[in-house]
């Protein structure tokens, strides 16, 4: 046991050590900077994700700009471990200067945090935004809006959910894949393979949000919030989880954990699996069968209706030659060659006019047929709901809800008290 | 000399000292005064709300639900962590003649890998529906029943993990207490011709109560921690709850919805109730030992 406290010892003081070496090696960095500006960018991607493609850019961009030094920060566990992360920064002052900020952050991000908006920087450095109307959509430009309508950063990577469909599965039991462009339809495939094979028809995403969920409920007229209260308690929304529930309670959906789903989508075991765009790799890579994605199904009369999903750039540095640099350092990353690279990379889509139609994206899409229908999705999809007011709190409340009615509560009573106690907090 | 003499040991502790004041003293004191606001670790103001994080504590239901499974788990953990390893221990020792240095090492082997590189493997293996082992109940005529969606069965399953982790440790612990015990008495029992399972009633089992005693508390105050690691990979206390604990639970108000003051009465709770166990614990076992 001695030993043991020893080393722990040892490995403290070894810590503390290297703390006050880098605090020491940080700010003589900043001071000595005289021509070269230092910017540290915080992003999510491991390595496996996208983090080799976020240092490639980061490299490019060193070489290019000669006056500005770009780190890179990875930070496990998502967006959740980036908020995490910055909050501590925030607290000892030594913030990131660029940093990926997902959406269902957005709220808590510009209440909480020191921003700076991408529009204030268009036209502090530039003298004008044409820099943001050039390279977005108005619509894309919506995903990046807090509730008050203000541009809280760059739309930089997007997804949205698609249907993806097991085509050797689907032949065998004589399923039209025409048939599933509504969630009846899609109803009806699983019945009838589960009936023939006993095997699960669809499953639907699970992970801590209710992304997925949301995009049934709005593919069936719903609305998640209308002027910043919850709206999804409405029969529209109750139908969307009905024809949910009634496909987990007889067994033609699979309830399960977000990994363990998907593995059973890639071995075979599931026929439909609707999930992120995001997935396709790993289906292409998994799958010993022939796999194909089709656009998000919708209700019998309705539109297919989606919530984005991925994230945004958001400027936090706040010595004004870092914004410069941040922002510099922005434009660099939304060029088309560079959105281009960074979706080969990850699997999101690019956020910019141009890299959407550039050839080389064009392309891409040709050789990887999955993303088609997550292209043409991104008209369909609108910003993911962001509760003013304790927006992450409003998620669990959704969630619950979702493992409640999946457990066999009462639909209209779940979700109408989510509502209500999401209600309560705005 | 005589003041050097006072002060030596005081400066020999200082080191160990300072560190558990900087890491555990402080940071129970200002979690103990955040227990009292509401606040989202960030925003520049607490607001004060008294007692009410505590109230919610007891009469939430869903934190109700979470202390009823933390009660599970410690029942669980403890037969399947102290239990079930002291058991095994015991017939290693006075049952088995060879083989103990092999077993010693397959035993302590899982305690070398990193809880999260098991929990995405029993995940995997676990699968109700495509893993080897629904696969091989599938083949013999059984279903496996879908856990994921039974908080009681996850519950299990959780702890069955941690189990594989903890297991060879806590056995290699008890077995090396049992080892220690003088080998002349053991003999003496032997010509005697007490029965065995006399001999470690009555003798054998009071005499490896501190190692025992180390084990149980060591089982009880690290099994939750242990069990949060696959509860976060594989179920995130899914579902509804169903195989949350305290632990768990405190983290997710905290770090994932940002509920500081919720989070803080839960942890000091917790605290609290860890607290009294202990006590209990250490005055029974204790209180007994006098008269023995």
């Amino acid at each position: 046991m001695k030993t043991k406290y020893f080393k722990q010892f040892l490995a403290l003081v070894g810590l503390a050590l290297m703390a006050v070496i880098f605090a020491g090696c940080s700010s003589t960095s900043k001071t000595s900077a005289k021509s070269v500006t230092h910017i540290t960018y915080w992003h999510v991607n491991a390595q496996t994700q996208g983090g080799a493609t976020v240092d490639e850019l980061v490299k490019e961009f060193n070489k290019t700009h000669k006056n500005i030094k770009v780190t890179a920060k990875y930070n496990p566990n998502m967006y959740q471990g980036l908020m995490q992360n910055l909050q501590s920064a925030q607290a000892s002052g030594k913030v990131p200067d660029v940093t990926q900020v997902g959406w269902a952050y957005d709220n808590y991000f510009a209440s909480n945090f020191k921003y700076m908006t991408p529009t204030d920087a268009a036209k502090k450095f530039d003298g004008n935004d044409k820099f943001i109307t050039d390279h977005f959509t108005t619509k894309t430009l919506s995903f990046a809006k807090d509730a008050n309508k203000k541009l809280v950063g760059l739309p930089y990577s997007l997804s949205t959910p698609v249907l993806f469909v097991n085509n050797d599965l689907l032949k065998q039991y004589n399923v039209d894949v025409k048939s599933l462009d509504t969630w009846e339809g899609v109803q009806k495939a699983a019945k009838s393979i589960n009936k023939q094979s006993g095997k699960y028809g669809l499953y639907i995403q699970e992970p801590g949000d209710t992304w997925a969920q949301q995009a049934i409920m709005l593919s069936n007229g719903a609305d998640i919030q209308k002027n910043g209260k919850a709206a999804f308690a409405s029969s529209n929304g109750e139908g969307a989880y009905k024809l949910y529930q009634e496909m987990v309670t007889d067994k033609t959906a699979l309830h399960t954990p977000w990994a363990q789903g998907m593995d059973s989508f890639v071995k075979g075991d599931v026929a439909m699996a609707f999930t992120t765009i995001a997935q396709a790799s790993h289906i292409k890579k998994g799958a010993s069968f022939n796999a194909s994605a089709i656009i998000a199904p919708h209700f019998e009369g309705r539109k297919t209706t989606v919530p984005v999903g991925g994230s945004m750039l958001a400027i936090t540095a706040q010595d004004p030659t870092q914004q410069k640099a941040a922002w510099e350092f922005e434009k660099f990353m939304f060029k088309a060659s560079s959105s281009v690279t960074w979706s080969k990379g990850t699997g999101y889509l690019p956020p910019t006019k141009d890299a959407l139609d550039s050839k080389e994206f064009k392309d891409y899409v040709g050789e990887n047929p999955m993303l088609v229908p997550a292209v043409n999705t991104l008209d369909k999809a609108i910003p993911w709901t962001s509760f003013p007011k304790n927006g992450l709190q409003a998620e669990q409340a959704m969630i619950d809800a979702r493992d409640k009615i999946l457990s066999g509560s009462d639909i209209s009573s779940t979700l109408k008290s989510a509502q209500e106690k999401i209600n309560a907090q705005q | 000399m005589h003041s050097n003499k006072k002060i030596l040991p005081f400066l020999y502790l200082l080191p160990t000292g300072l560190l558990l004041t900087i890491f555990m003293i402080i940071p129970i004191i200002y979690t103990f005064y955040l227990s009292f606001f509401d606040w989202n670790l960030i925003a520049p103001t607490k607001d004060f709300v008294g007692m009410r994080n505590y109230v919610e504590v007891f009469t939430d239901p869903v934190n109700q639900k979470v202390l009823i499974n933390t009660f599970f788990y410690i029942i669980l953990l403890l037969i399947l962590n102290f239990v079930i390893p002291y058991i095994i221990s015991l017939i290693v020792k006075f049952f088995i003649k060879k083989m103990q240095g092999a077993y010693k090492i397959v035993f302590f082997i899982p305690s070398l890998f990193s809880l999260v590189v098991g929990a995405m493997i029993f995940s995997w293996i676990l699968n109700p529906v495509s893993g080897p082992v629904a696969f091989l109940f599938r083949e013999s005529g059984f279903v496996l029943p879908n856990w994921t969606n039974s908080g009681a069965l996850a519950i299990v399953v959780l702890c069955l993990i941690t189990n594989w982790k903890v297991f060879g440790y806590n056995f290699i612990l008890l077995l090396t207490g049992l080892g220690s015990i003088p080998k002349n008495i053991i003999d003496a029992t032997t010509i005697d011709r007490i029965p065995k399972w006399r001999m470690i009633w009555n003798i054998i089992l009071p005499m490896n109560k501190s190692i025992a005693i180390y084990v149980l508390i060591l089982t009880i105050v690290q099994g939750l921690q242990y069990v949060f690691t696959p509860t976060n990979v594989i179920t995130t206390g899914g579902p509804y709850y169903g195989s949350s604990n305290v632990l768990y639970h405190t983290y997710l108000n905290a770090f994932v919805l940002y509920k500081t003051g919720n989070a803080s009465a839960l942890a000091i709770t917790t605290f609290l109730i860890f607290l009294v166990l202990l006590y209990l614990e250490i005055k029974f076992v204790e209180g007994r030992s006098k008269y023995e």
